[in-house]
């Protein structure tokens, strides 16, 4: 393995996030369905094999500790017949199996944060592998009533020997073989490997030892692998030159034999002596041996069986490969809008100009879509909170789930994961009612409902969380708010839009107590900045009895606008078309003065303020009167307002800059500065947040 | 882009450097002799168009478009509270510096040489110190006295 450290350990990462994740999935569906099928318990089974083997090679023991008691569980399970196991356990025992995996994987999952984190990995599993024992004993009396005694009598044996099946000789090294899976007769490709690596190598032994004459072995070498075991490395890398010529073969790998270094450490353990014919064969209650050594490196038989056409990329090589293209799309149109240019007539330059602009246009659009990922991650989560709080809290709620193929950038779904956790949690602490009585007085079934929908809608992708619980109360919130010195006007002002938008503000939560799951003094706000910090919104509609529903709003991408290039005085601005809803000419007679001598104008019947750019800038401008610049009308999230600039440029797509570093501290984003974008020519235009834009604006008046 | 020096173009030094001589560059801003440390400087530019960048303190002249890099420009006679240099012909003289990878350009008046420092010889600014730019000062062969730019000031916005 080439690779570095850093590499293999963003591998593993990756792999076991994701496997924990199919997990939950699979468990999630099972409990549903409130039976297992054999499918589900081989996927699991070889799932924690995986993690099992991964952690070892990584040497997080107490991941490759309980990954392994779930796999001696899941044996268990799959040997004695999973129909058995299904009619055998009662709903109970069925419950605290699913309890005690669930509560596994989070117990790895915080393992697995804790290696993202560099922090050490928690010594004292030993009640958690009590735990998983304990139910082992348990399970095992239902499939073997007559033998239980005998069942545990074997569990404590077979933990004595456990380490014996590490590695089944004293060779110095071993290469530990995996065939591909289902490639059929194990035991004769074996034993044509050992054939073949006779012509080359003179000594080595290898386990199981009769895969010629006996079939059996192929089960044994599709479970634990082939093992051929050598005096030193040099044969060992001889071998391996051999292998990759042959067919069939999943993985290998080198393992280094710590017996042949130091045999007299592990005296308890039956030591094979090596051309023994019967002995040799390892014993091997295989999979259900607990191992409790860490060496034993299993092949890290890496996932994916069914051989997909897809790589995982590291995200920062794809944030650049992005830069660049953005980069090259600018330079394109700095080219073939070359000033140098205007006027000369060169046919075949535009023609290829034109070629040139097709293939940046596609070239965009390729490297946009590598990044754009399905939500499904993201709702799927969802399952597990909506499962756990539920039985926490006695509700009884169904996740609906819509749409979660939508594809949305990288970094957006990265973004919104929080925050959707966060709304959920809220509408199952908060939303759905306590009493399955106060349901079905409002006329709804017992069993509450939470929908997650995802959706696009042109450039932007829509994502609501809706329950059908009690709603939000419009007076408490106001009562609320008003406690806690939030509200700007007399309370008979506000509309039920703003007064669910106080529910939004910071410092604001109206249940009282905190709970396990929320209310820990992190509201809605947190959520909105969250969601704002993606380039989205957030809006709350509810009523009450019949639910709340939240809707955020969220641009699929953040790295490329559409632009309108504006001009004031000498700086150019560029307005994102999304905002735009009309420009128009406007006379000093449509300018109407408000009482506090602000101005605003009526558009379509209703009423909107004019914001005059170079005011608020500052900017030199020889355009002051209404009648020599020109108004557009913007619209983001719940303002609407007009904006009076000098002139309007052009339509442009450009490229998102940040701010440099240095200007973060002054604040300038909540000013209406959302980056800058270098047009063709070189010059910096700035991009205008045209929400903040208008918070801004409004302050300072 | 020809109006770009670079800094690389060191004045002649064959002496032996010792573990306390460093390069200085030294500008010249508002009559005051100024030096920082080589190392932390990129490029001198001259003659860049700044953008104008709207709701920043006054000392932020604007930023400016270096390759594709969008770089801030103090102006440092108004970030020690002096009066602007106003220069007729709208010519301007901007060294480019990285202090821990945040990018500054600042705005001086001119750009004098290089200097090999031995920064053991540099005393501390005087107690008084009203000028928190200052982070050291020395004098230097010809008599003049060089302060030193406390480029960790200068980053803090």
């Amino acid at each position: 393995m080439d690779n570095g450290m850093d590499n293999m350990l963003d591998m593993y990462l990756f792999e076991t996030n994701t496997l924990l994740e199919q997990l939950d999935g699979i468990l999630l569906n099972a409990e549903k369905e409130k039976l297992f099928t054999v499918d589900d318990v081989n996927e699991i089974f070889r799932i924690m094999h995986t993690i099992k083997g991964s952690s070892a090679m990584m040497e997080f023991s107490s991941l490759m500790k309980i990954a392994h008691k779930i796999e001696d569980l899941f044996f268990l399970i799959r040997e004695n017949g999973v129909d058995t196991f299904d009619t055998v356990c009662s709903e109970a025992e069925h419950h605290e199996l699913f309890d005690l995996v669930f509560n596994s994987i989070d117990f790895m999952r915080s393992e697995i944060e804790r290696v993202e984190n560099a922090e050490p990995l928690t010594d004292n599993i030993d009640s958690y592998l009590e735990k998983i024992n304990a139910f082992i004993d348990k399970i095992t009396v239902h499939f073997n009533p007559d033998a239980a005694p005998a069942a545990s009598q074997e569990t404590t044996t077979t933990e004595a020997a456990a380490p014996s099946q590490d590695l089944p000789d004293n060779s110095a090294f071993f290469l530990h073989v995996f065939f591909d899976e289902g490639c059929g007769m194990e035991n004769l490709r074996a034993f044509m490997l050992v054939n073949a690596l006779q012509d080359a190598c003179e000594d080595f032994t290898y386990y199981p030892k009769e895969v010629e004459s006996n079939p059996d072995t192929a089960h044994e070498i599709i479970d634990k692998g082939f093992y051929i075991g050598f005096q030193n490395k040099e044969a060992a890398e001889t071998a391996i030159n051999i292998l990759k010529n042959q067919s069939n073969i999943q993985t290998y790998e080198m393992i280094e034999n710590p017996k042949a270094k130091a045999p007299q450490t592990k005296v308890e353990e039956p030591v094979v002596p090596e051309h023994t014919e019967v002995a040799a064969k390892p014993v091997q209650k295989a999979e259900s041996a607990p191992v409790h050594t860490s060496k034993k490196s299993d092949s890290s038989t890496h996932s994916m069986q069914s051989k997909q056409s897809l790589i995982s990329v590291n995200l920062s090589k794809l944030d650049s490969l992005m830069a660049i293209v953005g980069e090259i799309v600018i330079t394109e149109s700095m080219v073939t809008s070359c000033p140098e240019l205007v006027g000369v007539k060169l046919d075949s330059f535009t023609k290829s100009a034109r070629q040139l602009r097709k293939l940046t246009d596609e070239l965009q659009d390729i490297v946009m879509s590598i990044r754009m990922v399905p939500i499904s991650g993201v709702f799927q989560k969802m399952n597990r909170i909506v499962r756990d709080m539920g039985q926490k809290l006695d509700k009884d709620v169904e996740l609906v789930i819509i749409g979660e193929e939508t594809e949305v950038d990288k970094t957006i779904v990265d973004g919104i994961s929080d925050p959707i956790m966060h709304i959920v949690r809220n509408s199952m602490d908060h939303g759905i009612e306590e009493n399955v009585e106060d349901r079905l007085k409002y006329g709804k079934s017992p069993k509450a409902k939470i929908t997650l929908t995802a959706e696009h809608t042109g450039g932007e992708v829509i994502i609501s969380i809706a329950d059908d619980g009690q709603g939000i109360d419009p007076q408490a919130v106001l009562n609320k708010a008003m406690r806690n010195g939030l509200l700007v006007k007399p309370e008979s002002e506000y509309t039920q839009k703003e007064i669910l938008n106080l529910v939004m503000l910071p410092g604001f939560s109206t249940n009282e107590e905190v709970t396990e799951y929320s209310g820990r003094g992190v509201g809605m706000d947190v959520v909105r900045k969250n969601v704002e910090k993606v380039g989205g919104v957030v809006s709350i509609t509810s009523e009450v009895g019949q639910g709340t529903c939240t809707t955020l709003k969220i641009p699929l991408t953040m790295a490329i606008v559409d632009g309108m290039e504006i001009a004031v005085g000498d700086s150019i601005f560029t307005i994102p078309i999304n905002n735009i809803r009309q420009s128009f000419k406007a006379t000093s007679a449509d300018i109407i003065r408000n009482v506090d001598n602000s101005e605003v104008i009526k558009r379509m019947d209703e009423f909107y303020p004019v914001i005059r750019l170079h005011e608020l800038y500052n900017l030199e401008t020889n355009v002051t009167n209404i009648e020599d610049g020109i108004v557009i009308w913007v619209e983001s999230g719940d303002k609407s307002y007009c904006l009076f600039v000098d002139e309007l440029l052009g339509e442009q797509q450009v490229v998102v800059k940040p701010l440099p570093t240095y200007l973060n501290g002054f604040n300038i984003k909540n000013s209406g500065i959302a980056g800058c974008t270098i047009l063709g020519d070189g010059n910096i235009s700035i991009i205008l947040d045209i929400l903040n834009l208008y918070t801004n604006a409004s302050n300072l008046n | 882009m020809a109006n770009e020096t670079n800094t690389t173009q060191d004045a002649v030094s064959s002496q032996v450097a010792t573990d306390t001589i460093r390069k200085y560059l030294t500008f010249l801003s508002d009559g005051l002799y100024f030096g920082i440390d080589t190392s932390y400087v990129t490029e001198i530019i001259i003659n860049h168009k700044i953008t104008f960048l709207p709701m920043v303190p006054y000392y932020v002249q604007g930023i400016i478009n270096l390759r594709g890099q969008i770089i801030p420009i103090v102006d440092m006679r108004l970030r020690m509270g002096k009066t602007a240099c106003e220069s007729e012909d709208g010519t301007n003289c901007i060294i480019v510096l990285n202090i821990d990878t945040i990018m500054i350009g600042i705005l001086v008046d001119a750009v004098r040489q290089v200097l090999d420092i031995d920064t053991s010889k540099i005393s501390p600014p005087t107690a008084n110190n009203h000028e928190e730019l200052v982070c050291g000062m020395m004098t230097l062969a010809d008599g003049t006295t060089m302060l030193v730019l406390d480029q960790a000031a200068l980053s803090q916005s």
